[in-house]
């Protein structure tokens, strides 16, 4: 695939960026501290202020153009527009997706940690904005920890009455239900999740009919993920103009990079869309360990494509540049991979993943996801042969595209990038292949 | 009218329609599939049923359907295959199947491919092998071979889910029709599915047991031969059998069904799909009450006890008749028998001056359901009915037995003595002439004349549910003595005529010896120098159809193989 060398980074005066996702205020998980820091007073202000009726908060996230920080990139102020028209008779949910559980991906549980009531003003203006009663935080059951931790929370916001009935005098009403999840990657799936929460086995539902028609218990349903929503206070707080203003034109905003790999200081930085990934490796995270060449960079959580060090060259983090560049935005968890790192054992990992994960409902994802991993597995341990290797990119084929969620393709496109990008080392480790003719020929002499 | 294009061809349609497969298949034309099933929802999860979608293009300001050159709609097509099962019709959509489309065609080779690469492909020793869907469509539509050079995963083998139902999870394509049985149609929530990936199959949840009274419908929905019948397991393979359409007798709802014969013997019953009676369901207890029909069966007529010939059978229970006074005779129809029998039943009181016939009830309150499962474990109380015979009652008849009021009991194919509508005592004295099934028959020891009966399996009639469905049966096995009515019949239903080169349904050894009500009730008849008009089923029931308000209507060919509803009785008779 062809690079396209912007050079230029989107991310501005990055240097000086002011942190509002997760700024430098210690104890900002507590709600006396975040109460202190002007925290809720949006909120405050959308119940209180004329200007601020539910299509208006709405209408303000559109202009923002916040995209969906899941993973897919959606716009979140459009799908919020999907809701249909409220009907007293028929409940409708709103659900925090804090499943967080792609590979290199761990931005969300920083927001849980440390600025859980920006999540939690974020839902209550989205049911605002929706006009929703309840509002689920579906978090992943392994963060046990930061369940706890938000409860406590929690509890102080129900408390301080923000949250329940007639919030602050007003005739707006509802409630937050946090729920701990049953543990599988598929679970972040927002149709599965769906499922899972409704105390079924998580398995993804075909779409349409999408959440907003027929969402949680059949009825309609937003789902975000935790980012994406603390995005909203703050975008009603300086101004859907404001917010798109950073960084990149077309998927602006500050954003949690998730950097891990052989950088000397991995770890979540927030910076605007638009960073050069250069300017990440070489200046947030600290540049390589002990001074080794980059040999790859995947942008955005496991399942995006693999990039090679000579595809990153002038290359920013937003959806459309790395499209262009070949990969995609993901969840912004960028995984860095120095000159010694063995690609083959890499895919081996990664197929491994997605095999486990495979919720096992669609035929080519059942089937697949472990074929995949088959014959990477004999690769890596020196034993497969060259034609394994078309073999992969065909069954990637008969994969993508055809399954009931992503998931298929999730695991399909790390198989077929790699093998594209770094088809050498793939080569160098399968038995070397019969010349056709020679070799046979001489045995039968 | 709405249209839409399917391969080319263009069909009309009109108000809802079913999924895109369903409305294809109404159609005969074939999309492989695992995981639909039209009773239940839509997963879409086995992805067989894959094809090319498209509507036509609309020009963006005016809304008109833009046309090419040579003024053909342009199609645009949706860049991904959509399974048909889950896609709605809509006016002018464009479909390509695997006919006209290679994309089509690759894609369920592909999966195909997929399905079969952690499949045992034991087939040699499944029971589904032979009309097994993944199989059929396997060598329709899959791949020539595999390139899959690994282990298949090993799963669970021989897991009792229940007492009738046993998985081979290494079989089991997921397709989740089976849980899906349970959750949206018995609603017994006793399956679900369990692992995750390639590891994943049906079970139980901890503690229960798959025992519903339904639960062997998930052996027929399977697509493959994971699911088997503790009962059937290993007994035969599908083309050693022949089958036959028909109808269930274990209790007063007559679900349709197929009689599986080898060797002239039931092996077993599965569902008939018949949208008016039973859908395409089955209750356990009646796809299990086959061996009646197999064993226990008398070895012929007695007279006194001993063995005799029809001829001698016929003629001492004429004798019997011919002796007493019309009014001491007691005849009993049956709630067993057919139409067509009990008629002829009643045929023979008549001319012999005697009552109509009473029927016994066979009712067992509380063993019913609401669904395919009657408290009446009889099969034609209605046509009894409708014949306008009364109920026995049990307080009455003891007593007039014993009373000495009756010295003929002439019983069609029931058992008074086991169903408690008299006692052995009150028989003492009587002169019992008895057709009937099975050697267990508890008033068989005090009947002076027997004559073995043909059981629905052997025969053809007519039987009325308790909806008041008049539907026939057919002769799966053949009997005994040679009658050409039920040898045109087998031929006429049974899709391999004659049985098939392993089902000798011939087989000497079988063969019962018996006849339908409908020869052995004249037979007395004729011994007695009566004249019975008619012999043949099939004349007595259109007699029955245009005298008989309560079968108004009920002719062979209008009952065809899915019967017909007759009228109320209440309103009309
Ligand atoms: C296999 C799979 C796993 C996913 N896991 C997550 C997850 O852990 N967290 C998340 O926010 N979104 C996840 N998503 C994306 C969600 O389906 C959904 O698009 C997202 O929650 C929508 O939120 P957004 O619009 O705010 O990005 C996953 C998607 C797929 C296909
Ligand atoms: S694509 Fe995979 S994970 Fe998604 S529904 Fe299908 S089998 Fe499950
Ligand atoms: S056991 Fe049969 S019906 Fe059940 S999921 Fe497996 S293949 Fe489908
Ligand atoms: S029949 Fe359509 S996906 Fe299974």
């Amino acid at each position: 695939m062809e690079v396209k060398p912007t050079g230029q980074s989107k991310a501005g005066d990055w240097k000086n960026f002011q942190r509002v996702l997760l700024p430098p205020v210690k104890d900002l998980h507590k709600l006396e501290v975040y109460e202190a820091e002007g925290g809720y007073q949006t909120f405050r202000d959308a119940l209180s202020t004329a200007k601020w009726t539910p299509p208006a908060v709405t209408e303000e996230v559109q202009q923002s153009v916040l995209r969906g920080r899941g993973g897919a990139g959606f716009p979140c102020g459009l799908k919020w527009t999907f809701m249909p028209p409220v009907d007293e008779n028929v409940p409708r949910f709103l659900c925090c997706n804090a499943d967080e559980s792609e590979p290199g991906t761990f931005k969300d549980r920083q927001l849980m940690e440390y600025n859980p009531h920006l999540v939690f003003e974020g839902i209550l203006l989205a049911c605002y904005a929706m006009s929703i009663k309840t509002a689920y935080i579906y978090v992943r059951g392994e963060f046990a920890d930061w369940i706890t931790h938000m409860e406590a929370e929690l509890e102080k916001v129900y408390a301080k009455g923000y949250v329940g009935q007639n919030i602050l005098g007003s005739e707006f009403s509802t409630e937050i239900v946090i729920h701990k999840g049953a543990g599988a990657y598929i679970c972040g799936e927002e149709s599965s999740l769906m499922d899972s929460l409704e105390g079924k086995r998580a398995y993804p539902r075909v779409k349409p009919p999408f959440p907003a028609q027929k969402g949680i218990w059949g009825y309609p349903t937003t789902i975000n993920n935790v980012e994406t929503l603390a995005c909203v206070p703050l975008i009603l707080r300086y101004g859907g103009e404001w917010f798109s203003q950073i960084g990149a034109e077309r998927h602006p905003g500050p954003v949690l990079y998730g950097i891990s790999g052989h950088v000397n200081r991995p770890g979540v930085y927030e910076y605007p869309t638009g960073m050069l990934i250069t300017d990440l490796i070489e200046q947030v995270a600290g540049g390589m360990r002990n001074g080794k060449k980059l040999k790859a960079v995947v942008p955005g959580g496991s399942s995006t494509p693999i990039l090679t060090a000579a595809m990153i060259d002038g290359v920013t983090m937003d959806a459309e540049t790395l499209r262009d560049a070949g990969s995609m935005m993901g969840t912004g968890g960028m995984l860095i991979m120095d000159e010694d790192t063995d690609i083959v054992a890499w895919l081996r990992r990664v197929t491994h993943f997605y095999h486990h994960e495979s919720c096992g409902q669609c035929t080519p994802c059942r089937e697949g996801t472990g074929w995949l991993e088959n014959i990477v597995s004999r690769i890596e341990e020196g034993e497969g042969n060259i034609r394994d290797l078309d073999l992969l990119v065909d069954l990637c084929s008969q994969m993508e595209g055809r399954t009931v969620c992503a998931l298929a393709d999730a695991a399909a496109w790390p198989v077929r990038y790699t093998i594209e990008r770094f088809r050498e080392e793939f080569e160098a480790r399968c038995r070397p292949s019969l010349v056709p003719g020679a070799e046979v020929m001489e045995t039968v002499e | 009218m709405a249209k839409i294009t399917i391969d080319k061809t263009i069909f009309e349609f009109e108000g809802d329609q079913p999924s895109l497969l369903q409305f294809c298949l109404d159609r005969e034309i074939e999309l492989p599939h695992f995981c639909y099933h039209p009773a239940m929802s839509a997963p879409a999860n086995c992805r067989q049923c894959l094809v090319e979608i498209g509507n036509p293009e609309r020009d963006r300001e005016t809304g008109q359907i833009m046309v090419d050159e040579e003024g053909n709609e342009v199609i645009r097509f949706f860049p991904k295959l959509m399974t048909s099962c889950s896609e709605n019709i809509s006016d002018g959509l464009v479909v390509r199947t695997q006919r006209s489309s290679d994309l089509v065609r690759r894609a369920q080779k592909d999966n195909l491919e997929f399905l079969l690469i952690n499949h045992p492909l034991d087939c040699p020793i499944c029971d589904q092998a032979g009309h097994c869907p993944l199989q059929n469509q396997a060598y329709k539509y899959g791949p020539e071979g595999s390139r899959f050079e690994f282990r298949k995963v090993s799963k669970p083998k021989h897991i009792r889910l229940g007492p009738r139902v046993v998985l081979d999870a290494e079989r089991c394509i997921n397709c989740t029709r089976c849980t899906r049985f349970t959750s949206e149609i018995s609603k017994s929530h006793q399956l679900t599915i369990v692992e995750r990936s390639v590891k994943n199959y049906p079970m139980t949840p901890p503690g229960i047991e798959f025992d519903e009274p339904y639960s062997m419908n998930v052996i027929d929905i399977c697509p493959v031969g994971a699911l088997t019948s503790e009962d059937f397991r290993f007994k035969a393979r599908v083309w050693e059998m022949s089958s036959t359409p028909s109808i269930t007798t274990t209790n007063a709802k007559g679900s349709n069904c197929y009689y599986w014969v080898k060797d002239n013997r039931v092996l077993k019953i599965t569902p008939r799909t018949n949208m008016n009676v039973n859908e395409f369901w089955l209750a356990d207890d009646d796809r299990l009450d086959y061996e009646r029909f197999n064993d226990d069966r008398p070895p012929g007529p007695t007279v006194d006890g001993e063995a005799s010939s029809w001829e001698d059978g016929y003629a001492r229970a004429a004798h019997i008749l011919g002796n007493v006074d019309g009014n001491r005779i007691a005849f009993l129809g049956s709630a067993h028998a057919s139409v067509e029998d009990n008629y002829l039943l009643a045929r023979l009181a008549e001319k012999l001056g005697t009552a109509a016939p009473m029927y016994i009830e066979h009712v067992e309150v509380g063993s019913g359901d609401d669904w395919l499962r009657t408290d009446d474990r009889a099969p034609n109380a209605s046509g009894c009915a409708r014949l306008g015979f009364t109920v026995a009652d049990a307080d009455l008849f003891g007593p007039r037995l014993k009373g000495g009021e009756i010295d003929v009991l002439y019983v069609l194919e029931d058992d008074p003595v086991s169903t408690g509508l008299c006692t052995s005592d009150d028989l003492h004295g009587v002169s019992v002439i008895l057709h009937h099934y099975n050697e267990s028959n508890q008033t068989l020891p005090l009947a002076t004349v027997s004559l073995p009966a043909a059981t629905v399996v052997e025969t053809v009639g007519t039987f009325v549910n308790i909806d008041g469905h008049a539907q026939r049966v057919r002769p799966a096995k053949a009997i005994r003595g040679v009658n050409r009515t039920l040898a045109m019949e087998i031929g006429r239903s049974r899709a391999d005529q004659h049985g098939t080169p392993f089902d000798r349904w011939y087989n000497e050894e079988n063969l019962i010896n018996c006849q339908p009500g409908w020869v052995s009730v004249p037979g007395v008849a004729n011994a007695l120098g009566l004249d019975m008009p008619t012999t043949n089923p099939k004349a007595i029931m259109a007699e029955l159809a245009s005298t008989n308000s309560a079968f108004e209507g009920a002719t062979y060919s209008a009952m065809g193989e899915y019967g017909i509803r007759l009228s109320e009785i209440g309103e009309t008779v």
